[in-house]
């Protein structure tokens, strides 16, 4: 290795440097803290049961705008605003949104006695031993994650919302399909 | 700076030399003559000394040099060292409002502590940022010297100057009687004996033995880069993975992001008893022992939670314990923590006809996913709702306020001899203190004179008693960085047990000239060269071989 060899060896070992330096100091940089999906990524996908028996995956409602709300029975608030979440279902269905309600691991019984009567249209999901929810890593509920027709998070909203809440972000969705 | 780099012998030497390559002339003009030489690196030239550097080169040389390198290393140890003031963020399972944990425990340091971002420093960028440079200054600065250092030690010139000779630690000049040429024959054997290597040429000699200890350092850097390189690959997700799962005695937990379930088949705790503590501890609970015994499966079929029942496969099966763990094709189960908290898991009541006295069942009612129907005797009971903690919400209506079964009931509606056809509702609690505490004899007015549902003696409730915490990691990195290590090790102590020893020796009619070297161990080095001239026939006193400098 004399003379003309040198600098093609200086550029290589930089290079290397570079690469996997920059990837170790990157992941530093970049690493989200607390472990929330944050808006720009791709939410985690699932495979759910639905309380009538189908099977849905997240990528099932891609090219759609989705909100992806996280409720339980035991949890006042999100009982309170899945109506709301109806009746806005109900209002931009026709612009293709979905709303996807998955359940915090309760038992079959309770989330039966709980739906029954509140003509909820949008689909329940069943998540089995807190699997989704750890995945997605939920801190408090309710949480509800807002997603682009192109399948990138917009919003993470953590606590209740109130309907105004949730049309001005609905309203963000459809306009970006 | 222009540097007159060609020596007097004639050797045009590169430049950054400090002893000429072919002689071993000093090239420094300026030191005093008598003083001893610098020997390191034989006075070769690092690789990269240029008269008119690039931008490349001088990037090159500041990773060279090894005083940056040193002052490098000890930021990166200052900065390592705050990082132990308090714990790191990654030492507690949850990350939720750590920056409160950080003020309420340690106060304003604590908070300043947090806000600096010290509570992480080792995942910290800058801290990253030092390991890199070290990184990058180990391959530079080995490479800038183990090159050079190489060609000077392969190409020795035997016959040295008098002056580089008589500038070493250790030197020698004295008269030869008799036959030089068999004076020296008999000074090459006394070497030989004690295992140098030697080579004559033109009235010269070199001595030589150990020269592989000088490689020792390179090949523990060589160790090191291997060693970062593991570390940096434990960044890799598929490389490593450190995480937790909670298992309740009984229960089969799916450990998230693989394919694998883990099953707490049993967990025991065991305590010291009294006589067996110190006076100091008595009267304190110390554990002796917890235990979880875990079965793994892995997961062939199902695997969603959507698919229902997955199809599990056992593949191991350990009694974990502390330092204990179950291992599994790179995976490994350690004890971390448990929890004591009973947890109700099924009740085994009966149904009591209050009119007969007749008791009937016992049924098992599960506190998650009941069954919704149940045959007793001559009733029916259908279950209609459950609660997992029972509540009365704001508009009077139960609720369950949270999902955990601390404080369950059950609405059955009830058919049977006695009751109305259409069944009559009931609201059962399985806990004592809930039927106290929400008066469930109140609740079920009517029925209650006919019909009771309770248990019948701790036997028939079973509880979930202890739930284990097993702390999951995958590391296979670590095989590599054992390698590393082991590689470093090895060239610590071939630089540290072995040295490299040099003894020049140049005849000069009847005169005898001598200088030796070695990085360590002087005493030695002397005795040897002592014992040389002793059988040559020039008796010395090892120590009047001293050339000054005070080192062994």
């Amino acid at each position: 290795m004399k003379g003309a060899a040198r600098k093609p060896v200086q550029i290589l070992i930089f290079l290397g440097v570079l690469l996997l330096g920059g990837y170790a100091i990157g992941k530093t940089l970049f690493a989200s803290k607390d472990g929330l999906p944050m808006p720009g990524d791709k939410p985690p996908e699932f495979t759910l049961s639905t309380l009538d028996g189908r099977t849905v995956s997240l990528s099932d409602y891609e090219g759609k705008p989705v909100v992806l709300n996280f409720w339980g029975s035991f949890c006042p608030p999100c009982v309170k605003e899945m109506p709301e979440f109806q009746r806005q279902y109900d209002k931009w269905k026709s612009e293709g949104l979905e709303v996807l309600a998955v359940n915090l691991s309760e038992d079959n019984l309770t989330v039966r006695n709980f739906v029954a009567g509140k003509n909820l249209t949008y689909p329940i999901l069943r998540d089995v031993d807190k699997e989704t929810e750890r995945r997605y890593r939920l801190r408090s509920y309710p949480t509800t994650f807002f997603i682009r027709p192109d399948g990138k998070l917009e919003e993470v909203y953590q606590g209740g919302m109130t309907e105004q809440d949730i049309e001005e972000r609905v309203l963000k969705l459809i306009e970006e399909s | 700076m222009f540097q007159n780099t060609k020596c007097e012998c004639g050797h045009q030497n590169p430049a950054g030399t400090v002893l000429c390559e072919a002689c071993g002339r000093s090239l420094d003009e300026g030191g005093a003559a008598e003083e001893l030489l610098e020997m390191r690196y034989d006075g070769a030239a690092r690789r990269s000394q240029k008269s008119h550097p690039s931008v490349l080169d001088r990037i090159w040389n500041f990773f060279s040099s090894v005083k940056i390198a040193v002052y490098m290393i000890v930021i990166t140890l200052i900065g390592a060292s705050l990082g132990t003031i308090y714990p790191q963020e990654n030492t507690f399972l949850t990350t939720q409002d750590l920056g409160d944990y950080y003020r309420d425990t340690y106060g304003l340091s604590g908070e300043i502590y947090y806000a600096l971002g010290l509570s992480h420093t080792f995942e910290s960028w800058w801290f990253v940022s030092l390991l890199v440079l070290i990184g990058t200054s180990l391959v530079v600065c080995s490479l800038d010297r183990v090159l050079p250092l190489y060609r000077a030690l392969n190409k020795q010139q035997i016959r040295k100057h008098e002056s580089f000779l008589l500038r070493q630690r250790a030197a020698y000049r004295g008269d030869i009687e008799g036959d030089p040429e068999a004076w020296t024959d008999r000074f090459e054997q006394a070497a030989r004996k004690r295992r140098y290597k030697v080579i004559r040429k033109d009235g010269a000699l070199l001595a030589e033995k150990h020269r592989f200890s000088r490689w020792g350092p390179y090949i523990n850097h060589i160790g090191l880069i291997v060693f970062l390189l593991a570390v940096l690959a434990r960044a890799v997700p598929a490389w490593q993975m450190d995480q937790y799962v909670t298992i309740p005695e009984g229960d089969t937990v799916r450990i998230e992001d693989t394919n694998y379930f883990v099953k707490n088949e049993k967990f025991t705790v065991e305590f010291y008893g009294d006589e067996e503590l110190p006076a100091e501890l008595k009267g304190t609970l110390r554990a002796k022992l917890y235990r979880t015994d875990a079965v793994l499966y892995e997961c062939r079929s199902g695997c969603t939670a959507a698919s229902g029942q997955p199809e599990l496969v056992e593949v191991a099966r350990h009694p974990i314990e502390v330092n204990s763990p179950l291992e599994y094709d790179g995976l490994k189960l350690y004890q971390f923590d448990f929890d004591n908290k009973a947890v109700l898991r099924e009740v085994k009541p009966v149904v009591i006809d209050k009119a007969t006295g007749e008791t009937y069942g016992p049924f098992t009612l599960k506190m998650r996913d009941p069954e919704t129907t149940f045959e007793v005797g001559p009733y029916r009971l259908e279950l209609k709702q459950n609660f997992m903690e029972f509540a009365i919400g704001e508009d009077g209506n139960p609720i369950t306020k949270s999902r955990d079964p601390k404080a369950p009931a059950f609405i059955f509606m009830v058919y049977g001899p006695g009751l109305d056809e259409k069944g009559e509702p009931y609201i059962y609690f399985p806990m004592q203190k809930d039927k106290a505490a929400f008066s469930q004899d109140k609740l079920n007015a009517a029925i209650a004179d006919r019909l009771e549902i309770k248990v019948n003696g701790m036997e028939n409730v079973s509880f979930v008693e202890y739930t284990t915490f097993l702390n999951v990691r995958k590391d296979l990195a670590m095989p590599y960085i054992w390698v590393g290590l082991g590689i470093s090790m090895l060239g610590l102590v071939m630089g540290a047990y072995w040295h490299h020893r040099r003894i020049w020796l140049r005849v000069d009619g009847s005169r005898a000239t001598i200088g030796a070297h070695t990085n360590k161990n002087w005493y030695g080095m002397r005795a040897d060269l002592a014992a040389a001239l002793k059988a040559a026939g020039n008796e010395t006193d090892p120590k009047s071989l001293d050339n000054g400098g005070n080192r062994t």
